[in-house]
């Protein structure tokens, strides 16, 4: 009996250590920075979000459907001033985008919101029907009115919104 | 003595209101010297000389603004052996000048014989640096020299130890209070002084930088190399590249990055992952500056390359495959549908010799960094 409850309990707690361990391993995405809600996401957390598809050249210079959902609804949800609030000193709001490797890309709040823009940017988390792969994903921006894909970057960890203090 | 008074009587306009402002203009005078002397006290702002193509993109913490006082104790400390539980051992130990502050061993030797599981970085622009060691794990060079001061395997001696030890010195608490203004040393001054000096370690003065500043003329094998090093290859447009400025670009030869490199495909040292808990990280280590390189041997987080040859020999034949190998390093080839970078031996042989441009002699010369106790013994 006893030798059933240590067992019982040890499979218990490896159990938890691998859950642990495992959930330390999977990439996350923050947000934070000028936010009212800083909100860190996994891959599961953006089935609650509406999923848009872009269809657009890449860099290999082939055709390919991304799939995710709009950037803008993930700033929103964080609190980021948006729309009508998009006047006065948050026209100088700028949102830093950091990849896994350190790779880092610029946008100016509007260019985001949906109220100055028809452009709807994406976090993609799959290609042609697929999961992103390592070193791309989990989650990629794509951005289809840029003609470069420089900021279509890759393997983004952070998101931080910030005022120019210039 | 009556004399004299007549004579500054003289000189001075007699009536009321000159007399008044010449007393007033020379206690204004006085008051200036005093205040002057007073100020001698404070220290001395440091003017950072850099090419204006290195860009400002960096953070100089606002509580700790870099000053001449302060580089000059933070270059005493260090040089300065009383900081390692030994005495025997400084920063200057496992960063020589002469290397461009590297310590020329796969892995470096502690207070306590043992070995540090990682090769000594070079010392150089850390300026721009934001994310410090291998795997970039401290944030600033303030925090930084806590690591190697206090680890039993490099200098092992805590920091209250090291402030008792220099508070019975002579010469330091005159030079923390020069720098900062308080005569008391503390842990935190010691670590802002350090980081103050090595802000100063710049080096922008090689035949790079006097190409990119128009004033060298590279060998038509320089240019060769330096042409391969920027340029991805191309097989299609038959256009031969290595490829290498993806990572290690730039009039700085350094951008912060963190890439899997493909030394290995399974890996002792999982490196940034240690830092971030993220499985993606696994292998991947910061992309190193290659300012000086022709100095800093071996090569690699563990120094398992001795020459700049066996480098180039892995870039271009030996890349291993693994889940993290950076996406920059697959499938970029100078064959079509080639799996290896394949650059031949005078291609590697010129990629070389655009790597000797990067060394500057004036920085490992520059008496400004080099180790000030040794004046007194010449
Ligand atoms: C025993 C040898 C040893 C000593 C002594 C030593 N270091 Fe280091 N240093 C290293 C090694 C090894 C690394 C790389 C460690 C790692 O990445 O985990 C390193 C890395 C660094 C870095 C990071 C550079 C970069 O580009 O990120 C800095 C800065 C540094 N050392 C400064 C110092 C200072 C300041 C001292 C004295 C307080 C010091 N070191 C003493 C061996 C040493
Ligand atoms: C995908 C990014 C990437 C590319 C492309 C790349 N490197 Fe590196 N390089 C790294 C990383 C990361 C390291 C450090 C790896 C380690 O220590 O585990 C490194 C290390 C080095 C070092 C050793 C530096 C030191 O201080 O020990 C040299 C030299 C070097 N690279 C040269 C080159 C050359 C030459 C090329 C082109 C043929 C090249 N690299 C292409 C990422 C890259």
């Amino acid at each position: 009996m006893f030798l059933k409850k240590t067992l019982f309990a040890t499979l218990v707690i490896q159990l938890f250590c691998v859950v642990t361990l495992w959930a330390q391993t999977e990439s996350t995405l923050a947000i934070s920075g000028e936010v009212s809600v800083p909100l860190t996401l996994k891959k599961s957390d953006l089935a609650a979000f509406e999923t848009i598809s872009h269809k657009v050249k890449d860099r290999d210079g082939k055709e390919h459907e991304f799939k995710g959902v709009a950037l803008f609804e993930l700033l929103k949800k964080a609190g980021v001033s948006n729309g009508a609030q998009l006047r006065g000193e948050n026209l100088v709001k700028y949102v830093l985008i950091q990849a896994a490797d350190g790779y880092e890309v610029l946008y100016a709040l509007p260019e985001i919101d949906p109220d100055f823009t028809d452009q709807i940017i994406l976090l993609a988390t799959e290609k042609d029907g697929k999961a992103l792969e390592n070193g791309e994903g989990p989650f990629r921006i794509i951005t289809p009115n840029d003609k470069k894909q420089a900021r279509w970057i890759r393997e983004v960890r952070s998101i931080k919104v910030g005022f120019a203090k210039e | 003595m009556q004399q004299l008074r007549a004579w500054i009587r003289k000189q001075l306009p007699t009536d009321g209101l000159g007399f008044f402002v010449s007393v007033l203009m020379l206690s204004i005078c006085s008051f200036a010297l005093f205040i002057a002397a007073v100020n001698r006290n404070v220290p001395e702002p440091y003017p950072f000389k850099f090419p204006a193509n290195f860009g400002n993109r960096f953070i100089i913490p606002a509580d700790n603004p870099t000053t001449k006082e302060g580089v000059h104790l933070g270059r005493m400390l260090f040089y300065e052996t009383k900081l390692s539980a030994n005495n025997k051992m400084s920063c200057g130990t496992c960063h020589e000048q002469k290397l461009a502050f590297s310590d020329g061993r796969p892995v470096s030797l502690g207070v306590d014989n043992s070995f540090t599981k990682r090769n000594s970085m070079a010392l150089v622009n850390l300026l721009w640096v934001r994310n410090f060691f291998w795997d970039g794990r401290s944030p600033s060079l303030e925090t930084q020299a806590v690591f190697p001061l206090t680890d039993p395997h490099e200098m092992g001696q805590s920091l209250e130890v090291s402030v008792l030890k220099l508070s019975k010195t002579k010469n330091y608490p005159r030079l923390f209070e020069k720098a900062f203004g308080i005569p008391k040393i503390s842990p935190q001054l010691i670590q802002n002084a350090l980081a103050q000096f090595e802000r100063t370690l710049i080096s922008a003065d090689s035949n790079y930088d006097r190409y990119l500043a128009g004033t060298y003329t590279p060998t038509e094998r320089e240019l060769r190399g330096m042409n391969l090093f920027m340029n991805p290859p191309s097989p299609e447009r038959s256009l031969r590249g290595a490829n290498c400025g993806h990572c290690h670009g730039g009039p700085k030869t350094f951008k912060e990055l963190f890439h899997n490199n493909g030394i290995d495909s399974t890996f002792s040292d999982p490196g940034r992952k240690n830092f971030t808990g993220d499985s993606a990280d696994n292998g991947r280590f910061r992309v190193p500056t290659l300012r000086n390189i022709a100095l800093t041997a071996p090569y690699m987080h563990d120094g398992r390359f001795r020459t700049l040859e066996q480098v180039l020999d892995h870039y271009s034949d030996h890349v291993q495959e693994s889940e993290t190998l950076s996406t920059f390093l697959k499938g970029v080839s100078n064959e079509k549908n080639g799996s290896h970078l394949s650059l031949t031996g005078e291609e590697k042989v010129s990629i070389i010799s655009f790597l000797h441009m990067l060394t500057d002699t004036t920085f490992i010369n520059n008496p400004e960094f080099s180790n000030p106790h040794l004046f007194s013994k010449k």
